[in-house]
């Protein structure tokens, strides 16, 4: 398959996951949104990671191969954000009994 | 193969790491606020003292760091930095918290990010150190848990960043496909052999800038700046403005002068235009604010601006002129958040300008301290802040970037009303309600003995900046 299907596919994908940071108001759905955003780039990276590979397989065995290692330090990292992120929401809710970001407006010029 | 022979040259980076973890433990034993402030310390310390250990030169560790003067001159940076907040964090979190143990690891993991991310030369090492920085980040912005404002500002901080971070990893990735290669000599070489930019890679590279443009703060990407550095603690915000953007401009400076992304003329325009509206709106939004943290984030706004100024003339001078403005940058920020935090009592911190009313008349020492800071970070001769200018200017003017230079002098122009402003209200009359005012949680020491020193340091390389200037000189044109 050409490598410009993955490419719309995950533009697509960032795209929506844009499209639900600006509109939505919860933050739950903020974090989901995030996710969809960080999988795009893992499915374009080892994409991109597969056509390196078959241009360059002959000459160099590991060809594409840091693409797919980088999709791994990516997974992780975005598991500890939600982490961090989820306590600071439960800290949030315990505040205003809300995870809707509208309540989060005393910070005024 | 994995080596051990490596290790030596990543010794402060190891130190903070190990120093995070030890902490972590000793609070499981036994909570100690004093006993963690005091470790923290010394860590810092030791990160900056080994410095001294690692040898001359630029090494590579595996392919993901290397380790060259300018790198070791950031980690004695940023480590120096981290000593000055956790002095100043001190007496500040036993007036405001009753659990402080917590934020020294917050504190130290969020240093690593920046120490490892100056000498990263690999795109993964770079992602890995920023997200250090900025997951301890989120927790120690939102870190008062009595605080409403600090949770809103975590929060903020925490989507933004986010958001930001995915736009940079997509920017990675369409590089990776043009050049094959995540590491920045890799980089260079898929460039220079495929000649002419395509449109992916251009398009890669504005998205990486989106990432970086935020963590810098720069105009269009510094919505959240004054929100976070109102909302999160003095401290905290000290540190957003020193070390989390000096880290994020030191790897900008490795990744577009080691991969030559800037002899692109539409990437060098893109930068002109974020560079000039940086020290335009920084300066021009920050002559309305009444809250002193919310006028320091608009003025680091437009000292980042001045920066780029530096970084856009490709030079070694303009290197120079960068490092030395960033040090003078430091020292600013850190006295005028210490003074801050020195004025802060136990209800909450100084925040308004007012609150500053004639403080010459009770506290003439910090008045005069604040006041030079202020100077400094307008740019009055004798202080840091006018040589930094200066060599800033140079180093547009040697290769003729005027409309940088012009953008320069008239924003720094603005710039003196809102600083001048803050000078004027302190000498001006006493403060009617003090009476009603609680004690300051400043202390002589260790806070007084601290704010001297940065003071005396903007004089110092005000009047004698040749030995600072030395030090810059030998490590400044290694990058290239």
């Amino acid at each position: 398959m050409p490598v410009n299907y993955y490419i719309f596919l995950s533009l697509a994908l960032f795209a929506i996951g844009i499209v639900g940071v600006l509109i939505r108001r919860n933050a739950i759905t903020f974090f989901m949104c995030i996710e969809i955003m960080l999988n795009a780039v893992n499915l374009l990276l080892v994409a991109f990671s597969k056509m390196h590979h078959a241009k360059q397989a002959a000459t160099l065995a590991t060809a594409g191969i840091d693409g797919q290692i980088f999709v791994f330090f990516i997974m992780v990292v975005a598991a500890a954000e939600v982490s961090v992120g989820l306590a600071i929401i439960v800290m949030l809710f315990r505040n205003v009994h809300s995870v809707n970001v509208n309540f989060l407006n005393r910070l005024k010029h | 193969m994995i080596s051990l022979t490596g290790l030596n040259l990543i010794l402060p980076q190891l130190i903070i790491a190990l120093a995070a973890i030890i902490v972590m433990l000793s609070i499981a034993v036994k909570r100690c606020h004093r006993f963690t402030n005091l470790f923290t310390l010394l860590s810092f310390a030791a990160a900056a003292i080994s410095v001294l250990y690692i040898p001359r030169g630029s090494f590579g560790v595996s392919s993901l760091f290397v380790v060259d003067g300018f790198g070791k001159f950031f980690t004695v940076l940023i480590a120096c930095a981290g000593f000055v907040i956790t002095l100043m964090s001190y007496h500040y979190l036993n007036a405001r918290e009753k659990r402080n143990e917590e934020y020294y690891i917050l504190l130290l993991l969020s240093s690593l990010g920046a120490l490892t991310m100056v000498i990263s030369n690999h795109f993964v090492s770079f992602f890995l150190s920023l997200e250090v920085l900025s997951v301890s980040l989120y927790a120690l912005i939102g870190y008062l848990k009595e605080e409403p404002a600090g949770i809103e500002s975590g929060i903020k901080y925490l989507v933004l960043a986010a958001v930001s971070s995915s736009f940079l990893l997509f920017g990675i990735a369409l590089i990776y496909m043009q050049t094959g290669h995540l590491d920045l000599s890799g980089i260079a070489a898929g460039l220079s052999s495929s000649g002419e930019f395509s449109g992916v890679f251009i398009a890669g590279l504005a998205m990486v800038i989106v990432g970086i443009g935020f963590k810098m703060a720069l105009v269009p990407f510094h919505l959240w700046t004054p929100d976070i550095y109102a909302g999160a603690s003095a401290p905290v915000s000290a540190f957003v403005a020193t070390v989390s953007k000096g880290a994020v401009f030191a790897f900008l400076l490795r990744l577009f002068y080691s991969t030559g992304g800037l002899e692109n003329k539409n990437v060098w325009t893109v930068f002109t235009i974020i560079a000039v509206a940086s020290m335009l709106f920084g300066n021009w939004l920050a002559l309305r604010q009444q809250n002193i943290k919310r006028l320091l984030a608009y003025s680091s706004i437009g000292h980042l601006g001045y920066l780029m100024v530096a970084f856009l003339a490709i030079t070694d001078r303009g290197m120079q002129a960068a490092t030395f403005y960033l040090v003078v940058y430091f020292t600013g920020m850190l006295a005028a958040f210490g003074t801050v935090i020195y004025m802060s009592n136990k209800k909450g911190e100084a925040l308004y300008i007012d609150d500053y009313r004639g403080l010459f008349w009770k506290k003439p020492w910090l008045a005069a301290i604040f006041t030079t800071v202020m100077l400094s970070l307008a740019g009055i001769p004798l202080t840091a802040g006018f040589l930094g200018k200066l060599y800033l200017l140079t180093a547009g003017t040697e290769v003729g970037i005027w409309l940088l230079v012009i953008v320069l002098v008239v924003s720094s122009g603005i710039g003196l009303f809102y600083y001048l402003r803050v000078v004027a209200v302190m000498f001006a009359g006493k403060n009617e309600n003090e009476a009603s005012s609680e004690p300051v949680i400043g202390k002589i020491f260790p806070h007084g003995l601290v704010l001297t020193l940065l003071f005396l340091l903007l004089l110092w390389f005000g009047v004698y900046p040749s030995s600072l200037l030395e030090i810059i000189q030998q490590i400044a044109s290694v990058i290239r």
